[in-house]
Order: structure tokens, then sequence, then C-alpha cells
């Protein structure tokens, strides 16, 4: 049966329970007079007692902290004051940091009939646990990046007495031949061969931290297949001999070419036929080549076979990890670091094929790799869409880089931008793409903003980090719901605040030639951000204009002529950013306008779901835009021509 | 035949001109990019051997140098460098290097390079 309390003891416990808790709280009444408080609330505030439990109110109290410096010095107190108390009838939260280092979260929330609570509570451990938390991953950031280049340099540093050991043990390996002595020989080649071991294991070791630092480049030239084939097999055969192997070639006398990175397709046939080779004894080993096709794009097979010791599917399903073989005791049998079969792997999905692998215990394995005639010029580092059509005008050199998850949308892109001329490289992950931008800067990007692991928004603001991705020109490609919005090319560019003064130099080149009368129409809210702007504005040899919102800038705009260019701020009050974006292209005269948008350095989940809903700058993929994308380009093409810079060079 | 070796490291150096004399090679030395040049005019080689890491002139610039006077132009150059890469050996040959090779040398490897490229004159 539930007990019933007095209202004593009701109020007892419910005392006990408010001294007792973690949190500082108080309770103010209608007229915002303090009514009920506890222990933590007099400590956290260190309010005088004289304050408490009196006819003062909530104003007085922040009033008094104020002067007393907990809100910080030469602050405007009546304006600190009328912001809290804008504030006051809604739920809300915010931290503070005393002058004592205390990092408090302060929590005020309303109360039926008028009033509300407010809770303190100390979050200073946890402010302090996330700074280390970040800290730590800053560091493991940077030790990362440490590690490659220790490898790449490591790598350097070993080879160089390596050398020495070879080619002095080889050397010497000549005199005692010289000599005919026999036993001296036999020792010094154990030297030479054990040293050409060592350097094999280097020189994975180095390719993979290649592979994973993203620095592995790929160089397509069109080879003659039955040629490669030949070298492969002169550097092999030492290696099938070994074991009392026989290798066996069948390779169609129409076999042709194929466009793909040479010294990668070697590595990895080399891999293939030595792992053969080495888990065979007294058998054939097979390299068998064949044409086939899937989805009307021409592939090349490549079969390495063995009658071996094969493997069972577990040993299969460790196969392809780093630093593994099928079991340790492989490693003591038949030696090796375990890489080969890795980058194999890397290098073919590299060279945009696959590999796969049949094998049984006692009946052999066979690994079958797949490439597709990589189309595009010698030199290319990545796949650019042919059509077999000439590129003709100012395209002609203008490299696009396509970034998205559905097929479909490279496949109308191809057709349409192709066909102009363009040069494609196309990327179906926000990884891949950053991975390609890094290898070699495209002169435009157009980025799809849903895509899964990394968004587009993300890739933007990671562009957007590093020197060299952060001048490239993005396009962003949303699906849009409204379909008019899709005839609206929105901003071309994003800068970041805190604004650096130098790369607002530097993009108001490029965007807005200098000119005496050109004017920079600035849109921000805040007073001395616009100053800012204005001032290098100003020294670039320009003429500034100010809005401070939206509405503003509608306003200025019906009045003046339209400006060289439009820094846009897009968290505003009244008419933000996005609604300018939205509306500004029914005047006319700014569709040639290019409107930079300002935003803070990380776009808050929040704002990103706003952009993504509403689509800011963007170009829909449905339908006809198809040809507005190309005017974009066209346009960003021919103003990057005529800037004379080369984007991301 | 009369061979140049450009190459900084002094055990490499040593090395590699041992195993071309000991294959009746004459062999003569320069320690940088710059002597290089100098020395495909004054010593008149058949064939350059260059390493690309080298102090003052590059083995890259070094090539393009012996490339682009008519007096040295004739001259076959191979590079050498540590690093099996395409993009190395892409970037010898757009430097105007006639053939390129890794270190360490396999030697009958590289005589047969060489003699191509020389008896192929």
């Amino acid at each position: 049966m539930k007990r019933q309390l007095s209202y004593k003891e009701e109020h007892a416990f419910l005392r006990a329970t408010i001294d007792n808790m973690q949190q500082g709280v108080a309770m103010y009444d209608a007229e915002h007079k303090l009514v009920t408080w506890n222990e933590r609330f007099v400590e956290y505030l260190d309010m005088p007692e004289e304050f408490l439990g009196t006819d003062r109110t909530f104003s007085d109290y922040i009033r008094y902290l104020g002067a007393r410096g907990e809100f910080g010095d030469n602050i405007d107190i009546e304006k600190e004051l009328a912001k809290r108390l804008a504030v006051l009838g809604t739920s809300h939260s915010f931290e503070r940091t005393r002058p004592d280092g205390m990092v408090m979260e302060v929590r005020r929330d309303p109360v039926p009939g008028g009033g509300f609570i407010a809770t303190y509570t100390d979050i200073t451990e946890r402010k302090r646990q996330e700074l280390a938390l970040r800290q730590a991953m800053e560091e493991a950031e940077s030790a990362n990046r440490v590690k490659s280049s220790f490898l790449a340099n490591m790598s350097h540093e070993l080879r160089t007495p390596l050398n020495a050991i070879i080619g002095y043990s080889e050397l010497l390996a000549e005199d005692a031949q010289d000599r005919d002595d026999k036993a001296s020989l036999g020792d010094l080649e154990k030297i030479s061969a054990a040293g050409k071991h060592l350097l094999g294991l280097i020189n994975e070791i180095l390719d993979l931290s290649k592979i994973e630092a993203g620095k592995m480049e790929v160089y397509l030239e069109r080879l003659d297949l039955e040629r490669s084939v030949g070298d492969v097999k002169t550097i092999v055969d030492p290696m099938i001999a070994k074991n009392g192997n026989r290798l066996v070639i069948e390779c169609p006398p129409d076999i042709g070419t194929l466009n793909t990175d040479l010294t990668k397709l070697k590595q990895c046939l080399i891999n293939l036929l030595g792992n053969a080779a080495k888990f065979t004894k007294q058998g054939t080993v097979l390299l068998r080549l064949s044409r086939t096709s899937e989805d009307g794009r021409d592939l090349v097979r490549f079969d390495v076979g063995d009658n071996g010791i094969g493997m069972t599917p577990e040993q299969v399903g460790r196969l392809f990890q780093a630093f593994t073989q099928a079991d340790s005791s492989t490693t003591r049998n038949f030696g090796g670091t375990g890489l080969g079969l890795t980058i194999t792997r890397h290098f073919v999905t590299m060279l945009g094929g696959t590999i796969d692998v049949v094998s049984a215990p006692g009946k052999g394995t066979t690994f079958s790799i797949v490439l597709p005639d990589r189309e595009g010029g010698e030199g290319a580092t990545s796949v650019a869409d042919d059509l077999g059509l000439e590129p003709e005008g100012v395209a002609s050199s203008i490299t696009v880089l396509i970034v998205d998850d559905d097929p479909a949308v490279h496949d109308v892109l191809s057709a349409t931008l192709g066909r102009e001329g363009y040069v494609l490289l196309h990327a179906r992950d926000g990884a891949e793409a950053l991975s390609i931008m890094r290898k070699a800067p495209p002169d435009i990007v157009t980025l799809d903003v849903q895509m899964p692991k990394i968004d587009g928004w993300s890739v933007l603001g990671i562009m957007k980090s590093e020197p060299a991705l952060e001048h490239i020109p993005v396009i962003m490609l949303t699906i849009v719901d409204d379909r008019n919005l899709g005839f609206s090319l929105g901003a071309s560019e994003f800068m970041t605040k805190p604004i650096d003064r130098s790369k607002l130099t530097a993009l108001l080149r490029k965007l807005a030639p200098a000119k005496a009368d050109s004017t920079i129409l600035i849109v921000d809210d805040d007073a001395d951000v616009r100053e800012l702007i204005a001032s290098t504005v100003k020294a670039a040899g320009m003429t500034p204009a100010q809005a401070a919102n939206g509405r503003e800038a509608f306003g200025w705009l019906s009045n003046h002529e339209p400006p060289a260019l439009v820094l846009l701020d897009l968290m505003m009050p009244e008419v933000d950013g996005f609604a300018f974006l939205e509306k500004v292209r029914d005047f006319e005269a700014m569709n040639d306008v290019p409107i930079v948008v300002l935003t803070a350095k990380d776009l808050t989940d929040g704002e990103r779901a706003f952009l993504a809903e509403r689509t800011l700058l963007v170009l829909s993929k449905s339908g006809q835009p198809i040809g507005t994308l190309g005017a974009a380009l066209s346009a960003l093409a021919h103003r990057h021509h005529a800037g004379g810079t080369k984007a991301g060079q | 035949m009369k061979v140049l070796l450009v190459e900084d490291n002094e055990m490499n150096r040593d090395m590699l001109s041992r195993r071309l004399a000991r294959n009746g090679y004459e062999v003569v030395m320069a320690v940088d990019g710059e002597q290089a040049v100098t020395m495909a005019g004054s010593v008149g080689p058949d064939i350059i051997l260059m390493d690309m890491s080298l102090p003052v002139v590059d083995g890259w610039e070094a090539t393009r140098r012996v490339k682009a006077d008519p007096a040295t132009q004739a001259i076959p150059i191979i590079a050498l460098t540590a690093h099996a890469m395409a993009e190395d050996e892409k970037k010898a040959r757009d430097a105007g290097c006639d053939d390129f090779d890794t270190k360490p040398v396999d030697i009958q490897r590289l005589i047969g390079k060489m003699k191509a490229l020389v008896d192929g004159q």
C-alpha cells in the first residue's frame, strides 16, 4: 500500500533531495525573486547571504555577478542581462567559464504559472576530458603522418647500406669465380641472396605505406600484353625452376593491348606467380590470359593457377590481410612478408579491377585478376572517359572530377560533359574523391551531397582546409524537390570564418578582376566582420558596400548596379543567406555575379541538414538542368582561364 | 667503350666503377650534376649512367642540359634510381633519359641496356 506522507515529511524529503543533488539548483517565482535554492547554488555562484531570500530579483543577481567580473571584463552588463531575460520563457542551456576556470553548464527551465528553475552543473572535468580527447586525436593524426614519412625516409636509409652489401658481395663473388674459389663463392652468393631478399621486403613495406598514405600513383600506358607477359616470364623463370615446377603460359596470339599501369600489373603477376611457385613442388604453374566483357566493357582476365598445397576456406578468408599468411607456420616454412597479396589487391583496385581466388587443400589454388581497359591518355593519373570525340574549345584542358555514389549520374554527366570536351575524372565516394584530388587537383569538382561514409559537405569542409585543394571551385549537386531550384546557380565558392585576409584577397582577384569601379557587396550581420572585409576589399583596390542582412542586401541591389561579387554570410536575422540565395536569382542582372558563401569553419549538423534540405547552390540531377550545369562549368572555366591561374596548382 | 658514371654516393660509385671496369669498360666519374654536364662535353663518353638525386644540379636537370647541347645530345643516358616506381621512370624519360634502371643494379641487365643503346646508334 502506498505510504501517505505528511506535508512536513514531504517537505523534509524534498529539501533533502535538493540539498544533496550534485547540481546547484535555484527556483525563481513569477516576479523573478529567488524562493528556493540549495547549498551548491550558494557555493557555485558565491552569492552573499543578504542576497538570498530577499526582495532582490534575478536581474539584481546578474548585475551583481557582472560587477564582480563573473562574465568577463569589459562587458555591457545591461546587454548581457537583456540577452538572459529574453530567453527566460523557454528552456535553454549554455556553458559558462568562471574566473577561477570552473566550467559550468547553466540550464533554465520555465515553471507553469511563471518563474523558472535554474540548474548549475560543474562540467569542468568533462570539458577537460573532451579537450584531452581532441588533443589525443590530433596527436594520433599527426603521428600517422609522421609514421608515413618515417617509413618513406627510413626505407631510403635502409636501402643505401643494403646496396653496398649486395654490390660488394657480388663484386667479391665475381673475384672468387675468377680464382675458382668455390667455398667463398657459395658464401658470398648467400650474402647477396639474403640482401636481395631483405631489399624485397623493404620495397614491399614502402609500397604498402605509400598505398596507405594515398601517395601511390597510377601511370597508364597502352601495353602489348604478349610482350608484357614475356617480361614477367623472364623475371619469374628462376623462381619457377627452384621447386622443380614448370611454367605454362596460355596467351592467345590476338590478345592485343591493354591500357593500364605496366609496373603495377607486372608486380601483381610476379607476386601471384611467385606465390604459386613457392607453394608448389614438382608441379605446374599456369598463367592464362583471356578477353572477356561485362556491361559492355572490355576486360582482360589473368588466371594464375597451380596444383600445389592449396588452402582451406579459413585460410582463404585471411588471405588479403596485411602481415597475415595462411598460418604462422607458413612463414617458417615458406618465408615472405605476407604483404605481397595485400599489395596485389590494392594495385588491382587502383587499376579498376577485381581479384578472386579459388582453392582447396591439396587441390591447388587459382587467382584471377580481371582488369578493365582504362581509357585515357598516357600518364593520366585516373580514368578519363573518352567518348572518342576530339576535345574542343576552352573545355579541352579543363579537368572535372565527378563525385557521386550513383553510377547513373556518372553516365549522364559523362555523356553530356564528355561531349563538351571536358576531361572527366570519377570518384564513387568522398574518400576516393579526396585521394584523386590530392594526387592531381582537378580544375572543377562536382560534389554529391548525400553519399555513404563521407558526405559532400564533409568533403567540401576537408577541401577547404587543405591549401592544395581549397581553391578548386566546387559545384554541389543534390536531388532537389523543387525543380525550378535546379536552374539557379548558387554560390561558386565557400570561405570559412575566421576570414583569412590573404585568402580573401586572392579570391577577390580571381572572381572580380580589379577595376576601379568594381564594387563588392558584403552581406553579414556582424559589423566587425563587415569592417574587416571592407578594409581588405579597399586594400585590393575595390569598393566595398555593406548590408547587415538579406533584406538590406536586396534593398541595396534595387538601387545600385550589380556588384562584381557578393560575399554572403549564411546565418543572419530577418532574411538569411539561404533565403537570399533563393531569391537573388530573380534579379536578372545578378545571374552572372559570383556569390561567395562565408560559413563558420565547421558547419553544424543543423546547418548541414538545413543546407541539404534547402539545397543551396544546387543543380538538380533530374531532368533538364544538366544543360545548366554545362553552362555553370563553362562560366567557371572561362573565369578561371581569364584569371590566368590554374586552380589547385 | 667509355662510360661516364655520375654518382654522389662514394660506395655506389666505387662498386659500380669496379664492376664496369672488370667487364672491360673505361670508366670516368662525376660526383654531381654540374660536373656531369661539363664532363659530358670535355670527356666525350659513349654513354652516361646518371644517378637522379645529385647535389648541386640534380640528375633530371643535368640530363636536360646534356640533351639541350648539340655537342652532347647524341650521348645516350641511362637513369639510375633507387626507387623502382613508375613515376620515377616517367620523370626520367621526360627529362630526356634514353633508358632507366634501378639500384642496386643487376650488372648483366645494365650491360645489356648499355650495349643496346650504344650499338643501336
